[in-house]
């Protein structure tokens, strides 16, 4: 056992994690159990194991998405246009592999593009001092407008069965885009929380001019970020075209609110500085369940916008609240413990 | 003042008995003159404190000294040789760290973290996969913090939630991973409780008995005679003069303040 440090309450805590972070994705797991357990008491049909595998299913693209925003908002950015990069990026890869491309260079440029493009977002804010949001609104609307001029409001389908077996295909029973959330899941943890670049990434989130003069690279961190966002991109989009073995322009519009909620239930902090790839995980395993309930309930799928738009104001002042944000909650906070110190 | 060739013969002893020679040091912003022909010998293992009013030019002189900016003239002598600083990184470089008001902490990291900020140790898993080394960065760090006599409640806490005095000597040992010859601090008790400004004061006293020379910046005469061994004084962006603390009072300091006369 180490000593403790000299003065001040002993050291019991080297070697423990941060207890805080354990307590917010403990409350954030019981309340996502809460949640299975409720859908199944109402609808016996949500716990089945073909609707579980469902629903992971459903989620991989999200998920996948979402790891590459917990990235980007953690270093303090957002990305709005993950959902036209998407649409553009299958709708190329459609185009190439019927004009009679071979699927593999077809792939393989349609990460190249999502990579570039999500760089081009990254470079936008970083050198030319655009703000995330702005920057990512105007790249939204002009991926949006390349990819309906790239494809004339074409209706793409007819995968090749080698791509379509990345969407629709199973290992042992399991649908293959769970592996492949899953290695991504694995990829993202190794580069979000046990490398050098995750602690980068956080430093320039949290304090960019501290991180400046502690010699980290800043630029070249958010260039990175934003370019991993377009491989978290590609792959999404990669499993959600070979799920439906078809694409279109209009894929993936209103993505962006569910992936910023997903990752804004899970923990991550919109001011920069921390995120929770685990708490993004549940967050988006969250988000699909409540659509699915939603669904088997009977809920018409324009409720589901709402729903969905009122979580992510929700879960914000959630966090506010906890971080005490919130200026006239902490005015009345004051006058109660002024209160309670008063003599009599 | 002497003639130009007695000049360069002070300079050359001053630098042999000293850790850092300034020489004719020249700043302007503009119009202004923020640094005017300053001369500083700052001796090996001492504390000197750099008072002065507002606007003395005293955040412009150890912004030259620790190459944050770039003087328009004069020269600088660090350990012997000739230094020129373009960059914070180029001073860092020669052993001078510097600890900003602003202290350059990340909030959202943990202690270690913030220590190590640019610097993380990693290891190999499976001889492939680099990851970071985090139990030898808590372990170092935790003698670092020992060897200092810092003591934190815990080192796991994102450090927004340590007290101003726990962030100041973290942003100090974090400084001194890198085994400085000369540390800068600009106020590094301003903003801090009495008890708090007191154990800083501790700390610095410390860095002294393990040979590292402090430069530091302060409003507080109280501090500065409690820990300087020199006392040097700016007024308009002039350096008045530089005296032993034991040879001068209080009101002595206050008028070289106020007045600009030794």
């Amino acid at each position: 056992m180490i000593s403790t440090v000299k003065t001040g309450a002993p050291d019991k805590s080297i070697g423990q994690s941060d207890k805080k972070f354990r307590f917010d994705s403990l409350g954030l797991t019981l309340a996502f159990l809460a949640l299975i357990v409720m859908f199944s008491l109402i609808n016996p049909r949500f716990a089945s194991y073909g609707n579980l595998l469902n629903v992971l299913t459903q989620t991989s693209t999200y998920v996948i998405v979402a790891m590459g925003m917990t990235l980007v908002i953690t270093k303090g950015g957002i990305d709005l246009s993950v959902g036209s990069l998407m649409a553009l990026v299958t709708c190329v890869a459609f185009g190439l592999i019927e004009s009679g491309v071979h699927y593999v260079p077809a792939l393989i440029i349609m990460f190249l593009l999502a990579m570039t493009l999500g760089a081009l977002n990254g470079a936008i804010i970083t050198f030319l001092a655009v703000p995330a949001l702005i920057a990512t609104l105007g790249t939204m609307v002009a991926f949006r407008g390349v990819a309906l001029l790239h494809s004339a409001g074409k209706l793409y389908f007819g995968l090749p069965p080698e791509v379509v077996w990345l969407g629709q295909g199973a290992i042992l029973g399991v649908p293959v885009p769970i592996y492949i959330a899953a290695i991504f899941i694995l990829v993202t943890h190794w580069l979000f929380n046990l490398s050098r670049f995750g602690v980068h990434v956080r430093a320039v989130g949290g304090n960019r001019e501290a991180a400046r003069l502690a010699g980290i690279p800043v630029t070249r961190i958010e260039v990175a970020v934003y370019t991993y966002m377009g491989i978290a991109v590609a792959l999404g989009g990669l499993i959600w075209m070979a799920r439906i073995d078809g694409t279109q322009a209009t894929l993936g519009t209103a993505m962006e609110i569910h992936i910023i909620a997903a990752t804004i239930i899970g923990g991550t902090s919109l001011f920069g500085g921390r995120g929770s790839l685990y708490g993004t995980l549940i967050g988006a395993l969250l988000l699909t369940m409540l659509n699915n309930a939603l669904v088997i309930a009977g809920v018409e799928f324009f409720w589901q916008l709402v729903v969905v738009g009122v979580i992510v104001i929700a879960a914000v002042t959630i966090n506010n609240i906890r971080e005490n944000r919130i200026d006239w909650i902490n005015q009345l906070r004051g006058r109660r413990a002024a209160n309670r110190s008063k003599p009599g | 003042m002497g003639g130009h060739i007695l000049e360069q013969n002070l300079t050359r002893e001053a630098s042999d008995a000293a850790l850092l020679s300034a020489r004719g040091l020249n700043k302007y912003y503009g119009g202004l003159r923020a640094l005017r022909d300053v001369d500083l010998d700052i001796v090996r293992g001492e504390i000197i404190a750099l008072v002065g009013d507002n606007g003395a030019g005293k955040s412009t002189l150890i912004k030259t000294l620790s190459g944050a900016i770039v003087p328009d003239g004069g020269d600088i002598v660090f350990d012997g040789s000739s230094v020129s600083f373009h960059k914070p990184t180029d001073a860092q470089d020669v052993g001078i760290e510097t600890v900003h008001q602003s202290l350059g902490l990340v909030d959202e990291l943990d202690v270690p973290q913030n220590v190590f900020l640019g610097r993380e140790l990693t290891r190999k898993v499976l001889g492939a996969i680099t990851v970071l080394d985090k139990a030898t960065m808590r372990q170092r760090t935790h003698d670092l913090l020992q060897n200092f006599s810092i003591g934190l409640p815990t080192l796991n806490e994102p450090v927004r939630r340590l007290s101003g005095g726990q962030r100041q000597t973290i942003a100090i040992s974090r400084l001194l991973l890198a085994e400085p010859q000369l540390l800068i601090m600009d106020e590094p008790m301003a903003a801090l409780g009495v008890d708090e400004g007191s154990k800083v004061l501790a700390l610095v006293e410390r860095l002294r008995e393990q040979g590292i020379t402090t430069l530091i910046i302060s409003h507080n005469l109280e501090h500065v005679f409690s820990i300087a061994d020199r006392i040097a004084v700016m007024k308009n962006g002039a350096m008045i003069g530089v005296v032993k603390t034991s040879d001068v009072t209080r009101e002595d300091i206050v008028s070289m303040i106020t007045i600009g006369q030794a």
